[in-house]
């Protein structure tokens, strides 16, 4: 019960600090609002509008198999008469038109040289053997040269979105004209456009919106959405990561400054005070403890409902974000307890605030930070998880992206060992320091 | 029970590495008492403080206190005393009222018994009106006032209090005197610190004097006034050569030591009231007048220089 109480008192100091509670739930907040500020366009009736992304193309396809593809299946009924003009037509279609603005280049050399030069963000160049290597069933490897500003994320990950997404059917399209001419033992290039044209009546032509189906949205929501709902799901894979690392991070900056409140009430001689009472020294570092572990489950249940209510981030699964807001919660404690108890004094406090904090808080978060490009992707993982953060990040991100409970879990007991780590350290530390 | 010391110290050793904080200190306290421990910034008597508030283990040596030792019932002795503690030990931030209910809930008070506790420390602080008030907004008095309603929440039967009055104003100052005096007068045990040898003369029954972390002497007011012969001192200076009327003022009734240096004249006397008119004559007597008359009643301060050679505030 007197452990209770200290939590309590800790609880009601920390949360009469305005300072404390401004880093607590306002910064956090507020970053994650600038971002949703920047990037989506909420002023006008809640919808989305991205900055439309340069494109270059260097369209050398110099065309391999007829194509029979009609016409009305190609977006702006355009012609094709080889895979190259097919990729081309469909990003002139009118649906991209809001996402993306395309300008040709004669060759390779000058579509790379208008990215170099800022003029472009992304160069495509499809090679003048795309068509024929896409037809090429047993050997063939039909491969687009993606060439992009490297200090830039978004536009190129949409338009990457968006081949990729059309690659993917077509590398479907090339197992069933596998698998036909197999069966068909012909070799007639024919058969081919045929196929691709099937594949566009049934995918692509078909839809009333192109740039829908050829965008990879995920979204929670079963349900149908309309345009305005699908628009703003773009801006919430952006928001909901940022969201998710703010509260990681600040959690962890919680975690340590109120575990600090111990060394702090050694300084202020309340410590030593409360050792004259009859409460055992057991009890005190328990209720100390206590009040961190709490102070941080008030700060991610609060973040995680007003993320959502501000701006609608859906969390994913109850249970799963439970179980992720756990490891955050825990790890962020610990962290704290361990952190605090290598301190002399609270002024060393500054250092650890504006060094450990900052810099494991920012290889916590390179993954989010990193997650539209592939390369920096994985480089971003792997540094992530080499601190408690990117664990506790992780396991936020698993919920959020419909991951199994089963993925959740096996972050989050990770999770929990680097806390029992934490822990265990800490409090033989303050231990040894007080009782 | 009520036969019992309240505080029974039994030769309590404590050392710092090289420095011996506290070299053999016993002394014992009766219930209801007050006791001072007098010396100068560093003679150990916060550390002795400390170990018997349970703060420290003595390195050798016990205290029992209302017959709890504080080295095998360390519960029994912090449930039987309240600390006020030389710094202010408060939550600047939460109210006098928070602060109190706190401290309270540590001492084991619950519920409605906490609340009406609480209430009383209030009235006896003399803080009910500003009780919701932040504690970091008030003055040092009125904290220092808080500081020592804290520890009488549970209402203990002995309580220790380190140099209560250290850095505060005359008016909280003699505030936390009369509280000292109604706490004894509420039959609680006082252990008193302090390095103001007005306060240990005003509120104590009983005295210690402590230098270099031992008990030079211990007693009442007037017991260790004897130490130094309970002689009073008189320092004159004349509008002549001093030399001149020495001869006359030895020869007076009552002088018992008389010297000269650096041109004044001092005395030591048994009583000041009858030798000073004679005094006065017999400088009449040689046509000379007394410039400057004073007058230094054997007090703690000269105990002190008499039993270690140096002035209490040193």
């Amino acid at each position: 019960m007197k452990a209770f109480d200290i939590a309590l008192k800790d609880m009601t100091r920390s949360f009469r600090s305005f300072f404390a509670v401004v880093f607590m739930f306002g910064v956090p907040l507020m970053v994650t609002g600038m971002f949703y500020l920047m990037f989506g366009n909420i002023a006008q009736n809640g919808g989305f509008d991205l900055p439309r992304t340069a494109v270059v193309i260097a369209n050398l396809d110099e065309g391999g198999p007829e194509f029979q593809v009609n016409p009305k299946n190609i977006p702006g009924g355009r012609a094709a008469k080889t895979m190259g003009d097919l990729v081309v037509n469909i990003l002139q279609s009118d649906e991209m038109a809001d996402l993306i603005e395309v300008r040709f280049a004669a060759d390779a050399v000058s579509a790379r040289a208008a990215v170099d030069s800022q003029q472009a963000q992304v160069a495509l160049i499809i090679p003048p053997d795309f068509s024929e290597q896409f037809a090429d069933i047993e050997k063939g490897k039909a491969v687009i040269e993606f060439y992009q500003d490297p200090t830039l994320t978004i536009g190129p990950a949409i338009m990457r979105s968006i081949l990729e997404r059309f690659m993917d059917g077509m590398s479907g399209v090339k197992i069933a004209v596998n698998v036909f001419l197999d069966d068909a033992s012909t070799e007639d290039y024919a058969q081919t456009g045929i196929l691709v044209q099937q594949y566009l009546d049934e995918s692509l032509a078909q839809s009333d919106d192109v740039e829908a189906e050829l965008l990879d949205v995920r979204t929670p929501v079963s349900a149908k959405q309309s345009q305005a709902e699908e628009k703003q799901n773009i801006l919430l894979t952006i928001i909901g990561p940022i969201m998710g690392g703010m509260l990681v991070f600040y959690a962890f900056y919680t975690g340590t400054s109120v575990a600090q409140s111990i060394l702090k009430e050694e300084e202020e001689r309340t410590l030593p005070r409360l050792f004259t009472t009859p409460t055992s020294q057991a009890t005190i570092l328990t209720g100390k403890l206590l009040s961190v572990f709490l102070t941080v489950l008030v700060q991610v249940t609060v973040l995680l409902l007003a993320a959502h209510l501000m701006f609608g981030i859906q969390w994913g699964d109850l249970g799963a974000v439970a179980l992720a807001a756990v490891g955050i919660i825990l790890t962020a404690s610990s962290f704290g307890v361990f952190v605090n108890s290598f301190l002399k004094d609270t002024k060393q406090g500054g250092v650890v605030f504006g060094g450990v904090l900052t810099v494991t808080g920012m290889m916590g978060m390179i993954k989010i930070f990193a997650m539209n490009s592939a390369i920096a992707k994985t480089m971003g993982d792997t540094v992530s998880l080499l601190v408690p953060q990117g664990w506790a990040i992780r396991g936020l991100m698993q919920a959020m992206q419909g991951e199994p409970f089963g993925a959740v879990l096996f972050t989050v007991l990770i999770a929990l060992a680097w806390s029992a780590a934490f822990f265990i350290v800490g409090v033989l530390r303050f231990n040894r320091r007080y009782v | 029970m009520e036969n019992l010391p309240a505080i029974e110290v039994l030769s309590l050793h404590k050392a710092f590495g090289e420095n011996r904080a506290v070299q053999g200190v016993s002394f014992e306290v009766g219930q209801g008492e007050i006791f001072s421990l007098l010396g100068p910034n560093g003679a150990g008597k916060t550390t002795t403080i400390s170990m018997l508030s349970c703060l420290l283990r003595p390195d050798d040596g016990d205290a029992r206190i209302m017959g709890h030792s504080i080295r095998s019932d360390g519960n029994g002795v912090k449930s039987a005393l309240g600390v006020v503690p030389q710094d202010i030990a408060l939550y600047e931030d939460l109210t006098a009222r928070e602060n109190l209910s706190f401290w309270g809930k540590m001492y084991g008070l619950r519920g409605s018994a906490l609340k009406k506790r609480v209430d009383e420390v209030l009235d006896i602080i003399g803080l009910r009106e500003r009780a919701n008030e932040r504690v970091g907004k008030y003055s040092g008095g009125m904290k220092r006032r808080v500081n020592i309603g804290v520890a009488l929440l549970h209402k203990p039967k002995v309580i220790y209090m380190d140099e209560p009055t250290v850095g505060i104003d005359p008016q909280s100052r003699r505030n936390i005197l009369d509280s000292v005096v109604a706490l004894k007068d509420q039959g609680m045990t006082v252990l008193y610190t302090t390095h103001y040898m007005e306060e240990a003369q005003e509120l104590s029954d009983q005295i210690g004097i402590m230098d270099h972390g031992q008990m030079i002497a211990n007693g009442t007011h007037d017991e260790l006034v004897k130490l130094v012969g309970g002689q009073t001192r008189i320092d004159l200076t004349v509008n002549a050569e001093p030399q001149r009327i020495l001869g006359a003022w030895q020869s007076v009734e009552g002088v018992e030591q008389a010297s000269v240096e650096d041109e004044k004249i001092s005395l030591l006397v048994a009583d000041s009231n009858l030798v000073l008119p004679h005094l006065f004559e017999a400088a009449t007597r040689q046509s000379m007048r007394i410039t400057s008359v004073d007058i230094r009643e054997p007090n703690l301060e000269a105990v002190f220089l008499h039993l270690t050679g140096r002035a209490l505030r040193d």
